[in-house]
């Protein structure tokens, strides 16, 4: 039906094509012109060629597959004999009517919420007093904040594991010395609040420079002048804040926010090296819990599953900020 | 929006990458003429194979055969995905240790190749408790190696301060022992935490109760089972003695740590447990004795979980025949007895027991090995002992006041759930 009516009318198709394909300018200008124009045209195209490449084979090939993945019962037997048994959308509705899912997901909610408030606000005010320092003190800090930035995830669990170790922990010691004697052999892996306490402690710290960095290079963009104008009305530090520095800063806010979400909510690394999702599973997040039931028990295909489960809880926290950016963009057009 | 998708993608990416296949590959060359210029790979677990027992194991086969073996020490954390993916591929190692509660799952996927002729070849005396382990749905799939079991580690000083003279032989002259202790001494009698969970498998097997049972197809709970209320009986009244948190196991605090400090009277463990103490305060080292776990009656030891390791061949392995050689030097009455002597591990037969002389805790250990058992032998058995582990919650419920029964049906439907898991 849609052919015959095409073929019939062939006038809004050619218009729409004409409509969608690029500016009319260069289509008045000669063959070879029009070749290279075409080239030109391509350019931008060509150039991102390698990185969607890359990205297709390292990321869009893999998700597919873990997607495939998430349709299978794929355990021990089936891995080891190369059987591939399609199981519908078992895996989901088993992930989806557990209770443990809904728990993890909740913690994992939870865990992200503290994480980032807390990684906002101190990464803003580590960002604020970049800005006022003198040069030499900022230097100081700036290096500081980068090295622990650089930090390679794994090192930096390992040496707070070594900070918060039982028995022979600096940070117990330190306690001891200072008079808290009961914190001289305490576990700080033994209980979920604890075990939380200390990877969010290893959490936040890595990731205040990257927001303290980001807010101190957005701070340079305030021109002096309004300063000047804001105290000539009057205005004192919290309502120069308020109604200057506040406004300049806020989109880098925003994205800084959305960014540290997706960081935290997949933070695997340091959640699982700290203590492998214990004490009892308590401290797992969503993205342990799938490796835990996916690799760990090898379910290998409901850990699929929870995986694409989890890539839609995160859209579904990070919508907003979507709904924000998609707006813009159509705003632009 | 694509900053996001792609990151988001990430994390389905890091999970899913661990997740992929081993490639199907094509076949080698099958067979050989003579194993010359052939290396055959095996794994061990790490600890499993002391040093002097390697040496001359690898010299005895490469000697005979004339092929090279290559020992590869495998490490236990992550073995399991480790030994899937591996027996996944083309080109497996030939031969591996697997942990014996691990085998039937492992011959279950049709990843380990049968032995029932190896077994008629060279394992008629095996002893039958360490045998069980390896057969599966009636067919030989491993060869039992080696096996260790708790025992009572004691502190002598705090039994002579007590007035105790002898070891006790039976349950009942135990609990006496340790009323003693209480009564005349300041010690703790026992350090026992409410989920030293093995131990309390090893009392069901003393009892003879199954922790799980057949219905229709399919495997259940069997906790309900006053057999198995029996031996929690018996853990209630041990648990009795310790001030031990109910709620906690053997590792949390380490208890050869707890009992490191001297005030302890006795806990049960393994043999190797003792040198934690040692490590912690070596004072302790000359007070430390050992004594199987005494049963119901004189001359019949209560019943042991036995944690220990099979050897098994991959089913893709194309060297059958030099594996199998392999088994055949590596278990026999020479080797099997060295590894006993030089690791202080219960031997594969009741034969070779006298290579633990000198040894006190394996001494200890070996007269409960005969009678021992394992956790139930079914390939679903695995999904149970992950954290949280209802019979642990099971074990808890009860010291804490609930009769077995009640606590049998508050965990069951949890067990039940994970017997069902698909496989």
């Amino acid at each position: 039906m849609a052919v015959a009516t095409e073929r019939q009318d062939p006038g809004p198709a050619a218009a729409g094509v004409r409509r969608g394909g690029a500016p009319p300018g260069p289509r008045r200008r000669g063959p070879g012109a029009h070749g290279r124009a075409r080239l030109i045209g391509a350019a931008p195209y060509l150039l991102l060629l390698p990185a969607l490449a890359v990205t297709a084979v390292l990321l869009g090939w893999p998700l597919i597959k873990n997607g495939l993945l998430s349709f299978q019962n794929l355990n021990m037997r089936q891995l080891i004999q190369h059987l591939t048994e399609w199981n519908g959308v078992d895996n989901y509705r088993e992930t989806l009517t557990s209770e443990d899912f809904w728990r993890v997901t909740l913690r994992s909610v939870i865990f992200t919420a503290a994480n980032v408030v807390l990684i906002m606000v101190l990464g803003t005010l580590v960002g604020l007093l970049l800005a006022r320092l003198g040069s030499k003190m900022r230097l100081l800090l700036s290096v500081g904040l980068v090295l622990s930035w650089a930090m390679p995830p794994i090192a930096a669990t390992t040496v707070f594991q070594w900070l918060f170790a039982t028995r022979f922990g600096v940070v117990n010691w330190v306690l001891d010395a200072l008079g808290w004697h009961s914190m001289a052999h305490y576990n700080w892996t033994g209980g979920q609040f604890s075990t939380f306490f200390v990877i969010t402690l290893l959490i936040v710290w890595q990731s205040i420079p990257f927001v303290a960095i980001n807010l101190y290079a957005a701070t340079t963009t305030i021109p002096g002048e309004l300063y000047e104008a804001a105290a000539l009305d009057g205005a004192g530090t919290w309502k120069s804040f308020a109604s200057v520095t506040f406004p300049f800063l806020k989109p880098f806010l925003l994205a800084t926010t959305f960014l540290e979400v997706i960081w935290v909510f997949k933070a695997f690394t340091q959640v699982f090296a700290i203590n492998e999702g214990g004490p009892e599973r308590l401290t797992e997040t969503l993205p342990v819990y799938a490796f835990v039931e996916g690799v760990g028990n090898q379910h290998y295909g409901m850990g699929a599953a929870i995986s694409l489960l989890t890539i839609v809880v995160l859209l579904a926290l990070t919508s907003y900020y979507l709904r924000i950016v998609l707006r813009q963009e159509e705003d632009e057009l | 929006m694509k900053r996001g998708l792609i990151a988001a993608t990430g994390v389905a990416a890091m999970l899913v990458s661990v997740a992929a296949c081993g490639s199907d590959g094509d076949d080698d060359k099958a067979g050989a003429d003579g194993f010359k210029g052939e290396t055959l790979t095996v794994w061990a677990m790490d600890g499993s194979t002391p040093d002097g027992w390697t040496k001359d194991v690898k010299a005895a086969f490469e000697k005979k055969t004339g092929a090279k073996l290559k020992l590869e020490i495998q490490q236990w954390n992550g073995i399991q995905q480790k030994v899937t993916t591996a027996l996944s591929e083309s080109d497996p190692p030939d031969v591996l240790e697997i942990g014996n509660t691990q085998t039937p799952a492992y011959a279950q996927t049709g990843g380990l190749a049968e032995l029932d002729d190896l077994k008629k070849s060279i394992g008629a005396d095996w002893s039958k408790s360490m045998n069980d382990s390896a057969v599966y749905d009636g067919k030989q799939y491993a060869a039992p190696w080696y096996v260790v079991n708790r025992v009572v580690l004691y502190n002598k000083k705090i039994w002579a301060e007590a007035g105790i003279k002898d070891t006790p032989k039976t349950r009942t002259e135990f609990f006496k022992d340790l009323d003693t202790i209480q009564k005349k001494t300041d010690a703790e009698p026992i350090y026992l935490p409410g989920q030293n969970w093995y131990f309390f498998d090893g009392l069901t097997i003393g009892t003879g109760a199954d922790l799980v049972k057949k219905n229709g197809d399919k495997w259940v709970s069997n906790l309900a089972d006053p057999k198995v209320g029996k031996a929690m009986d018996i853990y209630k009244q041990y648990q009795s003695f310790s001030k031990a948190p109910k709620d906690k196991d053997e590792a949390t605090p380490q208890q050869a740590e707890v009992f490191a400090k001297g005030k302890t009277g006795a806990f049960i463990g393994m043999g190797w447990e003792a040198a934690l103490s040692i490590k912690a305060n070596p004072k302790i080292e000359k007070d430390i004795g050992y004594f199987t776990i005494p049963g119901e009656t004189e001359g019949k030891p209560e019943g042991v979980f036995l944690g220990g390791s099979n050897l098994a061949i991959a089913a893709g392995s194309e060297k059958q025949e030099l594996a199998k050689e392999f088994l055949k030097i590596a278990l026999n009455d020479t080797y099997e007895g060295q590894l006993a002597k030089e690791g202080g591990v219960i031997p594969n037969k009741e034969s070779l027991q006298t290579q633990l002389k000198g040894n006190p805790a394996a001494q200890a250990a070996a007269p409960a090995a005969a009678t021992g058992g394992t956790t139930p032998l079914i390939p679903e058995w695995a999904a149970v002992e992950n954290a949280p582990n209802p019979v642990k919650t099971y074990m808890t419920a009860v010291l804490t006041g609930k009769s077995p029964a009640e606590a049998a049906k508050s965990v069951e439907d949890e067990l039940n759930k994970r017997l069902s898991q698909e496989r």
